[in-house]
């Protein structure tokens, strides 16, 4: 029954991954004889140093303001009957469907005449535009766990007297827990792997080899170097893992459906 | 606090809610003003440059996404009702391959990706493009997520005792449970193919053979507020179908607490 789905995970992920990390192994320009050293060796890179800041900043301002904004719009989407609210969502999730390019444009468009972009501000644009675009799917996907708990619950508390923060601390939250892991670890990543933000901001000259990703491109497709470029791949894995181990650890996160 | 009391007060919600929706709708109208004011014209232009060869992209994107589509949501749902519901040896290990494929940034991915499609000589071609794509790690954790929560054992068990096997406990107890979760993995598994932009980029190299985002940026670089209003416009028909099964009640979870 698994049997597409697993067929799909060989081929597509576990195979390339195989073969990513034994590229690794091949000589790459920061290490010539080619040793699983690169791992680390890739990091000494005078551009990874400020790559990694800039993943620093976006970690700590925006991973924090996307949980919160995503969670608290869900919860006020669930809390009552809004009409609209179909609407509402979509309105969010807009950044999110268009092409990168043209939230690029857009924001460019709007903001150009009035800011000037310096390689002190440009994180903040960057960041907002991976705001826009991220918190709307996570609405999507955060209130439809909202609106999977079952009515009949959320009557008890009510009976019991929670108002509606009780009711949203107290029961919603710890219920959709999971989900919230999960959105936390992809956010992280994609917050260490931001690519195409920074990659068409390059008109601007300030977002060359910005993030950590854009360094990572560099080595593959402008050195042709891809034991390095896949090194650096790798490394930028380090955190969302750990944070996904956490989880695991932590929570029932990996725990098969269970009796009630 | 009776200022959170739950019958009361919900005006203020709403209020909210619609001040913020009008903030972000912004860049939107401006978009759409941008496009204008000559849509159809504008549009046909579009069309017919390059002397059609904007349609043929828009077909191979048509084909890639829909047969891409079908392959990783009924892939990637039934991969998660099985690691969520069944018994199933290297379940945890699964799991685990299926968040680190997920979380590996596409640069490393690409060029693997590329020898292996070359190997089974589908390099250049949309049945490879498809074939690379239809994985779909995101939507197989989601819907795993969704029935470990969604689909007690208990209901499973019962359907056990009742002689259903694992694809009658599939159709009968999973799918009736998980509209909400076709709903939301077929949106994103949609955006995701129909946006996608990289794995096209390094697996198609006649332009007869490109999709539409490679195509447009080809002929129109990052600009065209045209060509943004017509990448939308499937993704929003594809978000009104699918919100419809976002409705509590219909969906929610079998049993309670």
């Amino acid at each position: 029954m698994i049997a597409p789905y697993i067929f799909l995970m060989v081929f597509c992920g576990f195979l390339p991954l195989v073969l990513a990390v034994t590229e690794i192994g091949k000589p790459s320009w920061v290490n010539l004889h080619g040793s699983y050293t690169t791992i680390y060796k890739v990091l000494t890179d005078f551009r990874v140093v400020p790559a990694l800041w800039h993943a620093l900043f976006l970690l700590l301002c925006f991973v924090p303001l996307m949980i919160v904004v995503v969670l608290a719009i869900s919860l006020l989407l669930d809390a009552t009957a809004v009409r609209g609210n179909t609407f509402i969502r979509l309105i969010f999730l807009l950044p999110g469907i268009v092409p990168g390019a043209i939230a690029v444009f857009i924001w460019n468009a709007l903001l150009s005449p009035h800011v000037k972009w310096q390689a002190g501000n440009i994180g903040w644009l960057i960041g907002g535009i991976l705001f826009s675009s991220s918190v709307g799917s996570w609405i999507v996907i955060q209130y439809g766990s909202l609106r999977s708990i079952s009515p009949e619950v959320l009557e008890a508390a009510r009976v019991d007297g929670c108002n509606r923060l009780e009711l949203a601390i107290q029961i919603k939250l710890p219920m959709i827990s999971k989900y919230i892991g999960y959105m936390t670890i992809l956010l992280v990543a994609g917050v260490i792997q931001i690519f195409v933000e920074p990659n068409l901001l390059t008109g601007t000259g300030l977002t060359t080899d910005w993030s950590l990703n854009q360094v990572s491109y560099s080595y593959a497709f402008r050195n042709g170097d891809f034991a390095g470029g896949t090194a650096l791949a790798l490394d930028m894995l380090i955190p969302s893992i750990l944070l996904a181990i956490i989880f695991i650890r932590r929570t029932d996160f990996l725990k098969k459906s269970e009796r009630t | 606090m009776t200022f959170f009391d739950a019958k009361k007060n919900g005006w203020i919600i709403k209020v909210t809610l619609w001040m913020m929706t009008f903030v972000v709708m912004l860049p939107f109208l401006w978009l759409i003003k941008q496009a204008g004011p000559n849509y159809i014209g504008n549009a046909r232009t579009l069309f017919h440059a390059q002397d059609g060869l904007v349609l043929v992209w828009l077909k191979n994107s048509a084909i890639f996404t829909i047969s891409s589509l079908l392959i990783s949501v009924l892939s990637s749902i039934i991969g998660g009702f099985v690691l969520a519901v069944l018994y199933i040896p290297f379940r945890k290990t699964l799991l685990v391959i299926t968040l680190i494929t997920m979380l590996i940034p596409i640069t490393a991915m690409a060029m693997p990706l590329y020898v292996l499609i070359d190997k089974v000589h589908l390099h250049d071609s949309i049945l490879g493009l498809i074939l690379a794509s239809s994985y779909y790690p995101f939507g197989a954790f989601l819907s795993y997520l969704y029935f470990s929560s969604a689909l007690p054992a208990d209901l499973v068990g019962m359907g056990r005792m009742d002689g259903l096997g694992d694809w009658a406990i599939f159709w009968h107890l999973g799918v009736p449970l998980s509209k909400s979760l076709w709903a939301i993995v077929s949106f994103f598994s949609f955006i995701n193919l129909w946006n996608s932009y990289q794995l096209p980029k390094v697996l198609l190299d006649s332009p007869t053979h490109s999709t539409l985002p490679i195509g447009l940026e080809l002929l129109f670089g990052n600009g065209g507020a045209v060509v943004g209003v017509l990448m939308l416009m499937p993704a929003l028909a594809l978000y009104l179908v699918s919100q419809r099964a976002i409705e509590r009640g219909i969906f929610s979870g079998a049993v309670t607490g």
